[in-house]
């Protein structure tokens, strides 16, 4: 009890000593304090009422002292545990004890002061803008941390929010870092941070070099602004700046206008009179039906215009037009130059030849992700024309439903997915189960319909287009016009990253090995099966197949039911990485038939060209001009009828009499 | 004996006086000659499937008698309608622009006329500019002769690189379906130069015209009633004639034909560039009746629907894709339009605008399958009836 008032009384005559040291040292700052609590309560009004503007140079003071109690402080601070009694506005430490009273603990030794009432007390509520800056300084200490999350805490806070400050404690920090990872990306955030804020030109340009191999954002973000520049005007281009070009009014880069209006701006001369403003000033001086002596009627005219303005400037009523030969005059006494940000001309040029060689290695590295993605995009293509190949591109059977086949497959892996929650077992499940109902009614389309209508292909066209329309409906009657979703298993979600610029998401790359093990399913079924060399036969002459002993309907029926499976498990594959809707088909079916027709009739491989240089010339094209998916589509199908003159039978053509007719 | 053309086909003249017959009736009984029995609103759904059966009779020429199955001359129609939808939008632009500017103390020059009406314009896609292709818009002359010009270079362009290349059968089908798609993602972009997914609206209003709709509808109404009539006279004069049995020669063996020396690829062009400049006009005509035409009007679907109406009006017969278009569109608006009333099965409420697709495709097949000429095909029944 004693020994508590006694610290309370020496705490109290320290409060009173510091706040007569405050008030006479407060001018220079030059006191050196002893206790923490001493140097606070030299800004304690600051303090108290912290503010993002004015406690900038407080928390670099405090930093500054280097006292034990000053990472702890800090922390307490920015988690609003600080609390300043009233009676003497000393800063404390305080911990909620209930009953509205808080337990006290001193900042520089951590001896427990007294629990007193919330009354007595005021909490320091910093803003998260101040509790931004605390954060900043608190990095340093967190850089050597024992504990490793605070540490990495520490890295991220140094790179969201680089400070030539944190340089010194970060590279103190690297030869102790005991984590290879954190040390490697503390040996990183170094580099980049001396980029920016390096003592000297060379030390710089030496960092720049090291890491000119890098493709990372970060290197980027922090060399950008070494190069950004900032258009200037004067009468006489300066010495000692670090010039980046100089521009010519009039040149590709800066328009004569444009250049004269930034003049203006700059107050080097005067406005020029827009055709807008001549019209309103005209407008503000109509006397008696005219302006400048000018008949109203006859001012629809620029020339009629300029004519009634001048009158009207030389009666001085407005400022003078700006003639061309003043503009000119004007663009030649100035000099328009760009300079770069960083004063240092031989770090500009290491950031640039470093941004350059980035950009090559960046150019390089998006051809690789495009061709990525244009791998998968065939591959996409590719599911969506298998089941195509074998009905159109075999048995010569135009199929207009075939897309909502797949759409059919999509549906049954959302009403898998409803009934089974567990993902990964509803997408295997949904993978036999769309075959079987897209095999059925794809069996019930060829007995019902399609049998009829033999070497009639316009009207099987047709009479399959009735189909579609009818499946398309019925769709969104039953499930409605908005898109289902169709999830991913869990181990789907995410993508593979390379690096900053190659990355390639793990559905992508399931319906590429998807559309792999379908190619490898198609050849083993007609080079290796009974079956496929049944199709194969009844294909080439159903005639002969029949007097073979082969049942030419059965044969026909089970290959199309076949393709009409495969459009089904295509259908769930797509609803992976598209929206499920009644749509869904139709928005395939066209790129379907060309993937086929392209590619060539009648062979698997011809789909499999015909879906890559499809999927290859899309990408491409949008990376031609990559605002606008739909031109892409509009110039590939250009592209198609036109590639179609020269090879009118696909890439592969069928000799012979396979070709037939 | 050489007979005149009508006697060679009757038909015509009972076709034609059945038109001039229907739109002598639909007029006396419409709103705008003061009976109002046709509403205004039905006199433009009437005027519209005049316009669908006129390109409903190229779809037969090129189909029933060529045997070229396009699903691609819904693209002419819609070509057809934005050329004549650009001078409508310009000019009545020009009126509002032209009128909001003389409210100004000084008269605007032309230069500002023009630049109001590009940022009224085209301000929904972020531009004010106009492109190239508006050039003419100012003018309906000019503007008139582009609507059968565009698509017929269109039509000439394609045509000539698919049957050079002998693309035939199915295979020119889908490249007349991919045709008709590139265009319309094409007119979807909103730098297309046509006002991209909004595109061209107000066009039932007639620049300078102060008649009330109730007129307007039917100066459309038997305009779209004549340009069927003079379609069908032209139609059935060109497949009656020495062409026209090259053009069936065609459609039933084209190698045949071929060898006996006559140049198929020109004929088939020839007959594929006529039939899209029907449409055109018949889009031209059409437009102005709905008001707004949209890229969404070109997409492959209504295509398909346009060889839909012509297999179950019959094809290889004029009247048959009239009677095809008309009645199938017609009964289309009726279904889809809510007015059909509901079914209750007690179960479940039969929902007209729901299940008309589904009807109308399982339809479709049913009549592919067991009539293929279609509802023409009862004229047959009738003819034989009458003989036997």
């Amino acid at each position: 009890m004693t020994c508590k008032f006694r610290a309370d009384l020496l705490l109290f005559f320290c409060g009173v000593l510091a706040l007569a040291l405050a008030s006479f040292a407060r001018p220079g700052h030059a006191q050196e304090a002893g206790t923490l609590q001493q140097l606070l309560q030299q800004d304690a009004a600051l303090i108290s009422k912290a503010s993002r503007r004015t406690i900038g140079p407080v928390i670099d003071r405090i930093v500054a002292s280097d006292l034990p109690a000053v990472p702890m402080f800090l922390s307490a601070w920015q988690d609003k545990t600080i609390w300043q009694r009233r009676a003497d506005g000393l800063f404390f430490v305080g911990a909620d004890m209930g009953d509205r009273t808080y337990r006290l603990t001193d900042i520089d030794s951590g001896a427990v002061i007294a629990t007193v009432p919330k009354d007595d007390l005021k909490q320091l509520k910093p803003n998260s803008g101040v509790r931004g800056l605390i954060a900043t300084a608190l990095v340093r200490f967190q850089l050597s941390d024992p504990d490793p999350s605070l540490r990495e805490e520490a890295l991220t806070a140094i790179e969201r929010r680089p400070e030539a400050g944190l340089l010194a404690p970060l590279r103190a920090s690297i030869d102790t870092e005991p984590d290879a990872e954190l040390k490697a990306r503390k040996m990183r955030i170094e580099r980049l941070l001396t980029i920016g804020h390096g003592r000297d030109p060379a030390e710089r340009v030496a960092a720049i070099k090291d890491m000119s191999g890098d493709l990372g954002v970060d290197l980027r973000a922090a060399l950008n602004p070494l190069v950004a520049t900032r258009l200037q005007i004067s009468t006489d281009l300066p010495e000692g700046v670090n010039l980046a070009r100089v521009l010519s009014p009039g040149g590709p880069d800066l328009g004569r206008l444009e250049a004269y209006d930034m003049l203006a701006e700059a107050e080097l001369a005067p406005a020029r009179q827009t055709p807008d403003q001549i019209k309103t000033v005209l407008s503000n001086h109509v006397e008696g039906g005219t302006v400048g002596g000018v008949a109203l009627v006859r001012l629809s005219t620029p020339d009629a215009r300029a004519i009634a303005y001048d009158t009207l400037a030389q009666e001085g009523k407005v400022a003078p037009l700006v003639r061309d030969e003043e503009i000119d005059a004007a663009l030649a006494a100035h000099v328009f130059f760009e300079t770069y940000a960083e004063p240092n001309p031989e770090v500009t040029a290491a950031a640039l030849a470093a941004l350059q060689g980035i950009a090559t290695r960046v150019g390089l590295n998006q051809t690789l992700d495009l061709g990525l993605d244009a791998i998968s995009l065939a591959s996409i293509y590719f599911l969506a024309a298998i089941g195509l190949a074998i009905t159109f591109g075999l048995m010569g059977v135009i199929n207009m439903a075939h897309g909502e086949f797949i759409m059919m497959g999509a549906y049954t892996g959302y009403l898998v997915q409803q009934v089974i929650p567990n993902h990964t077992v509803s997408i295997l499940l949904a993978i036999p189960l769309a075959f079987a109902v897209t095999f059925a009614a794809g069996v019930a389309m060829e007995r019902l319909v399609i049998r009829h209508l033999y070497n009639r292909p316009l009207e099987t066209l047709l009479a399959t287009f009735g189909i579609s329309i009818a499946l398309q409906q019925l769709a969104k009657n039953i499930f409605g016009t908005q898109a289902r979703p169709l999830t991913a298993p869990g181990w789907l979600d995410g993508a593979l990253v390379l690096n900053d610029v190659v990355a390639i998401s793990y559905i992508r790359i399931a319906i590429f090995v998807l559309a792999l093990i379908f190619l490898g399913f198609f050849l083993f079924l007609m080079k290796r099966t009974r079956l496929g060399l049944e199709t194969r036969t009844v294909t080439q002459n159903p005639r002969m197949a029949a007097a073979m002993g082969i049942n030419p309907g059965r044969v026909n029926m089970l290959t199309f039911g076949l393709g009409s499976g495969i459009a089904g498990i295509a259908g769930v594959a797509i609803g992976l990485y598209a929206k499920v809707t009644s749509e869904l088909g139709a928005d395939y079916i066209v790129q379907s038939f060309m993937t086929v027709v392209v590619g060539g009739v009648g062979n698997i491989w011809g789909a499999l060209l015909g879906a890559t240089m499809i999927g290859t010339l899309q990408k491409g094209i949008e990376w031609l001009n990559p605002s606008n998916t739909l031109a892409a589509q509009t110039y590939m199908i250009i592209f198609i009828i036109i590639f179609i003159q020269f090879r009118p039978r696909g890439i592969i053509a069928l000799k012979g009499r396979a070709a037939g007719d | 004996m050489r007979r005149s053309f009508v006697a060679q086909n009757p038909s015509v003249l009972v076709f034609l006086l059945g038109l001039a017959a229907f739109t002598l009736g639909v007029s006396l009984l419409a709103e705008g000659f003061g009976i109002g029995l046709i509403s205004t609103s039905f006199i433009k759904t009437l005027g519209k499937t005049l316009c669908l059966c006129l390109v409903a009779i190229a779809m037969d020429l090129i189909w029933g008698y060529c045997g070229i199955l396009s699903l691609g001359h819904f693209a002419f129609f819609g070509l057809g309608g934005y050329m004549i939808g650009m001078w409508l939008m310009y000019a009545r632009t020009e009126i509002i622009v032209e009128a909001s500017l003389a409210q100004g103390v000084i008269p605007p020059t032309p230069q500002e006329v023009i630049d109001g009406i590009g940022s009224q314009i085209f301000g929904v896609v972020g531009a004010s500019d106009f492109p190239v292709i508006w050039m003419f818009a100012d003018s309906l002359t000019l503007q008139l002769a582009l609507v059968p010009l565009v698509p017929a270079i269109l039509a000439l362009v394609f045509g000539w690189l698919a049957f050079r290349s002998r693309v035939t059968g199915v295979y020119l089908s889908i490249l007349t379906q991919a045709m008709t798609l590139a265009l319309a993602l094409y007119l979807f972009q909103n730098d297309s130069g046509l006002r991209g997914n909004n595109g061209l609206s107000g066009l039932q209003n007639l620049p300078g015209v102060t008649a009330p709709q109730s007129a307007i509808s039917l100066w459309f109404f038997w305009a779209s009633a004549l340009a069927l009539g003079l379609g069908y006279l032209l139609s059935a004069w060109v497949v009656s004639g020495k062409f026209g049995s090259v053009i069936r020669g065609i459609r039933d063996n084209e190698a045949r034909v071929r060898f006996l020396g006559y140049p198929v690829e020109s004929f088939k062009l020839m007959l594929f560039t006529l039939t899209a400049m029907i449409a055109a006009i018949a889009g031209a005509l059409y437009y102005p009746q709905a008001g707004i035409i949209n890229p969404a009007e070109i997409a492959p679907i209504a295509s398909i629907y346009l060889a839909v109406w012509v297999a179950i009006g019959g094809r290889g017969r004029l009247y048959g894709a009239v009677l095809g278009a008309g009645f199938v569109s017609l009964v289309s608006t009726w279904f889809t339009g809510g007015q059909a009333p509901d079914i209750n099965l007690g179960f479940y409420t039969l929902q007209w605008v729901d299940w008309w697709q589904v009807i109308l495709g399982l339809s479709f097949v049913l009549v592919t399958l067991f009539a293929p000429k279609g509802i023409g095909g009862l004229f047959d029944l009738l003819n034989r009836g009458d003989k036997a």
